[in-house]
């Protein structure tokens, strides 16, 4: 099932050209790694798909619904399957964890218990903590739990990982590949760190000078003879 | 979903220790002192302290909390990262929009009452049924004022330090220059001059009137009435252009393209 479909998608900042006609699919179930240099519009082709930025040429559909044409309440509509980690993870700092996931439980109007939320991501001892008072890896994990609240179709995570300890990193993974696998739900995600998109991640598409210079499997990348990712990355992507 | 965007709305209100100083605390405090030192004097209209400075203080507290919680958060929201995790998930706008106004009604109407108390218990002020409504009316039409007023001038700002300083600078000449400290007759030249540029300071003027059952359709009434509803119409324009502004340039989903003969237009693009 096709969850997300982009054709010759283009997107300007003023004269700076960002997105010069990106091509792109999802399937559902698919965990997709997007890379690319700093600046490569990475966070931008995300949060296009996230509906939350505007785009100047092309057509995105997600769920088969193209994006220009819906109307504000249509908008929302899409918005209960699209759920995010953003980069910077904010939410309201004088609220506490359990009444974060309380209102973002409204907000979805989900049936997922929030003690059951709470088990899962071992949040109990940071259940009475400011948002503002945990860590990064806390408040990435925090991110995640409420993004799952949602029961979303797709997840999207912009760096999810980044500034994040090892163990911080692993416990995210283990939870977005369990999601992953119990929902078959889609997961876009962009990442600098690409051993992870090695480990995970399904297909792979590089960004460079706004294009998809390369959108294939991991495996077959790996085929064409490159021992790593992160080697495929180096000789594809200049400083 | 509008009860549950409320009740947290109010408690992180309350856990604003910035917010409550400048709102709740600061204001009846003042008045209380203040109270304290010129509680003998006559003031204009024949009005003793009570009479003027309890519509004064009132009028102080829903500034404070429509400038502070109401058009400073939504700078902060904006700026931090948060108002963009929001509109990611389907809660509509309409329900923040009026969970934030109906948020300041309620702090706005909890400050009225308790500065109406400290009146009462502190300086023997006088309850007036008919003037009491009267009052609380023109409070509602006041609150609503300077709701347009501070998100007007707070859709302004793109930097959270920059609104903070202007929100503290704001409160102090509002203090001065409103008629909160000492009659403004009794002010240098120069703060008479800006005061009658303050629709804060009419807006005082109009409540104290009518507060105490003195208000006359004279020249006077007409002018600040003017005035509050030119500056409220005037910061409705700054809204309407401003949003304007943000659509064009930002052209949330693409509009005026022809593609395979379909032109939208960006009344339904939702943003």
């Amino acid at each position: 099932m096709e969850i997300v479909r982009v054709s010759n998608l283009q997107k300007a900042y003023g004269d700076n050209k960002v997105l010069r006609g990106i091509d792109f699919k999802a399937e559902a179930g698919e965990i997709i790694g997007v890379i690319g240099k700093n600046g490569a519009g990475k966070s931008t082709f995300l949060e296009i798909l996230m509906t939350l930025k505007p785009y100047d040429d092309g057509n995105v559909l997600i769920f088969d619904k193209e994006l220009q044409a819906l109307s504000t309440s249509q908008l929302e509509h899409v918005r209960k399957d699209i759920s995010a980690v953003l980069q910077p993870t904010q939410f309201y700092k004088t609220l506490k964890v359990v009444e974060l996931l309380k209102l973002f439980k409204a907000y979805y109007k989900s049936p997922i218990d929030i003690e059951q939320i709470i088990t899962d991501f071992k949040l109990e001892p940071h259940r009475k903590k400011y948002f503002d008072k945990l860590s990064g890896g806390w408040k990435q994990i925090v991110s995640l739990a409420i993004a799952f609240l949602s029961e979303p179709k797709m997840l999207i995570l912009d760096e999810p990982t980044t500034g994040l300890d090892p163990h911080m990193r692993n416990m995210l993974w283990i939870y977005i590949s369990e999601y992953n696998g119990r929902t078959g739900s889609t997961v876009i995600l962009t990442t600098h760190n690409m051993d992870e998109v090695e480990l995970y991640c399904d297909k792979v598409m590089l960004l460079n000078e706004g294009v998809n210079e390369v959108f294939d499997t991991t495996e077959a990348i790996l085929s064409t003879g490159y021992k790593s990712i992160n080697e495929f990355y180096l000789s594809k992507v200049s400083i | 979903m509008l009860a549950t965007q409320l009740k947290y709305d109010l408690l992180m209100f309350s856990r604003e220790i910035f917010y409550m100083v400048f709102t709740i605390i600061v204001p009846p405090v003042t008045y209380l002192f203040m109270g304290q030192l010129f509680g003998d004097v006559t003031y204009a209209g024949n009005l003793n302290y009570a009479e003027t400075y309890t519509p004064s203080f009132i009028l102080l507290i829903t500034f404070g909390v429509v400038f502070f919680a109401f058009g400073f958060d939504q700078v902060m929201n904006r700026t931090t990262g948060v108002e963009k995790r929001i509109i990611l998930s389907p809660v509509p706008k309409r329900t923040l929009l009026l969970s934030n106004i109906l948020r300041s009604i309620i702090i706005t109407s909890f400050g009225y009452f308790l500065v109406f108390f400290i009146g009462l218990i502190a300086y023997d002020l006088s309850f007036q049924p008919v003037n009491f409504v009267l009052a609380f009316g023109l409070f509602m039409l006041l609150n609503a004022a300077l709701l347009i007023i501070s998100s007007a001038i707070y859709s302004l700002f793109t930097s959270m330090n920059a609104a903070l300083v202007f929100s503290i600078v704001i409160f102090q000449v509002v203090m001065f220059t409103g008629g909160f400290t000492m009659p403004i007759n009794m002010m240098p030249k120069f703060v008479q001059v800006i005061a009658d540029f303050n629709p804060v300071y009419h807006m005082n003027q109009l409540f104290i009137a009518v507060w105490n059952g003195q208000l006359e359709w004279n020249a006077a009434t007409l002018q600040s009435i003017g005035f509050i509803v030119i500056a409220t119409a005037i910061s409705l324009l700054v809204l309407r252009f401003g949003n304007r502004l943000r659509k064009s340039s930002l052209k949330w989903y693409p509009t005026t393209r022809n593609r395979g003969g379909v032109v939208q237009n960006e009344s339904n693009t939702g943003h």
